[in-house]
């Protein structure tokens, strides 16, 4: 994660506020959809959907949160029909299951973390890059 | 492109290395889960069987369990199996059928026996739920059919007679699916083998079963529960070709016969 990268412009009052609450956005979407993994990336999907023509701070932060978002996706969608398929099919819980799901719970805590840091930052106009997922939203998202 | 292509290829990495290093510690011991597993079992294999037990006979003359006996301990001493954790019951009823229950109880019906032509047949069914038990197929059907919910409050003493009713009839007469079928029968294939038994013996009886489905169907219950008789004898067939088997009787001719005369006797 690149703390306080530089971005072209200074952001105003209302980007910073729009910005920021894309990562709310998904952070209220954890807490509403998790047992249904899809709903999480639904939620930022719509957002992301209805600010794609906000200025460039904002429709960058927003394809940022959105791609965090997919591959949370994937590896919380396996634990989900894992966890089916115990409880409906095989009703036998292994090693590799526990394992599975604590690895995904220290994933999500660490995207939870990061994603808070990164809506307090935003909401104060400072710009937020993470690993990788920052490289890739300067491929998607054009000025 | 090529450095966004490396961070993926980071981060699918270190959340695999993660896995695999967080599954180096045994969590199924921290969790107690097999011990909590176990104890399911074992409440819902006495639950079972209390209820069983209430309503059939279940024979306990010397004469007739003790050739079962032998032939069950032989089955376990060469597979490496502890007879002691087996709990056999043989019931008196005329129903061609045997099924496993849970915490280990093999259940057979005097019919079953009757139907044996020989040790080899009846050794092939006992072989047969031996691997339903030892590959923990019951649990599997259990939860699949009835339900984990149910059979947890059915442990804890919350369950109403006709929910027991409902999920005993799930073990003694509903079929398992085919895969888990076809599962238990190589098991019991190898099980027989070692015990130097030819398997043709358990493809016999399917085969019997099969072809005598529509004659007195109400009382061929183990084909019901244990379907495509005639396709798995043949997959058995195939499986033990080529096999070379010192065959060795657990029993003798008259003991047999002794066994079959008790049991026109009951």
């Amino acid at each position: 994660m690149r703390f306080h990268a530089t971005f072209d412009y200074v952001p105003a009052e209302h980007e910073a506020e729009r910005a920021s609450n894309s990562y709310l956005m998904s952070l209220i979407a954890v807490m509403a959809g998790l047992p249904l993994p899809i709903i999480n990336l639904i939620a930022t999907l719509i957002f992301f959907l209805g600010n794609r023509k906000g200025t460039y701070f904002v429709r960058w932060h927003c394809t940022q949160a959105l791609l965090s978002q997919l591959s949370l996706l994937m590896i919380n969608t396996v634990s989900f029909w894992w966890t089916v398929s115990i409880l409906f099919r095989d009703g036998v819980v292994t090693n590799p299951y526990i394992s599975y799901m604590i690895t995904v719970v220290l994933f999500n805590l660490i995207e939870l973390i990061a994603t808070i840091y990164t809506a307090i930052e935003t909401r104060k106009g400072h710009h937020v890059a993470w690993w990788f997922y920052g490289d890739l939203t300067d491929m998607i998202c054009k000025k | 492109m090529r450095k966004l292509f490396l961070q993926s290829l980071v981060i699918v990495a270190s959340f695999f290395m993660t896995w695999l290093l967080v599954s180096r510690v045994d969590w199924m011991d921290i969790f107690n889960v097999r011990e909590n597993t176990n104890r399911l079992e074992r409440k819902l294999g006495d639950l079972y069987w209390e209820f069983f037990n209430k309503t059939e006979k279940e024979i306990l003359d010397h004469e007739i369990v003790t050739p079962l006996d032998q032939l069950l301990s032989a089955l376990c001493e060469a597979n490496n199996i502890p007879r002691d954790e087996i709990k056999l019951h043989i019931v008196d009823r005329e129903e061609i059928n045997a099924f496993a229950l849970p915490d280990n109880h093999i259940v057979v019906f005097s019919g079953l026996i009757r139907e044996s032509e020989n040790e080899a047949e009846l050794c092939g069914v006992l072989a047969h739920e031996l691997a339903h038990l030892e590959l923990g197929h019951l649990m599997r059907k259990l939860v699949r059919e009835v339900g984990l919910s149910v059979l947890i409050s059915m442990s804890a003493g919350s369950g109403s007679p006709g929910m027991i009713k409902q999920a005993m009839q799930v073990l003694t007469s509903s079929a398992f699916d085919r895969q888990l079928e076809r599962d238990a029968d190589q098991k019991a294939v190898q099980y027989l083998v070692n015990t130097k038994l030819h398997p043709e013996g358990l493809a016999n009886f399917l085969y019997k079963m099969s072809t005598t489905e529509n004659r007195i169907p109400d009382q061929l219950f183990w084909l019901s529960t244990h379907p495509g008789g005639e396709e798995r004898a043949m997959d058995i067939l195939k499986e033990a070709e080529g096999m070379t088997i010192e065959e060795e009787k657990i029993l003798s001719d008259d003991a047999w016969d002794e066994l079959q005369a008790q049991l026109e006797e009951l």
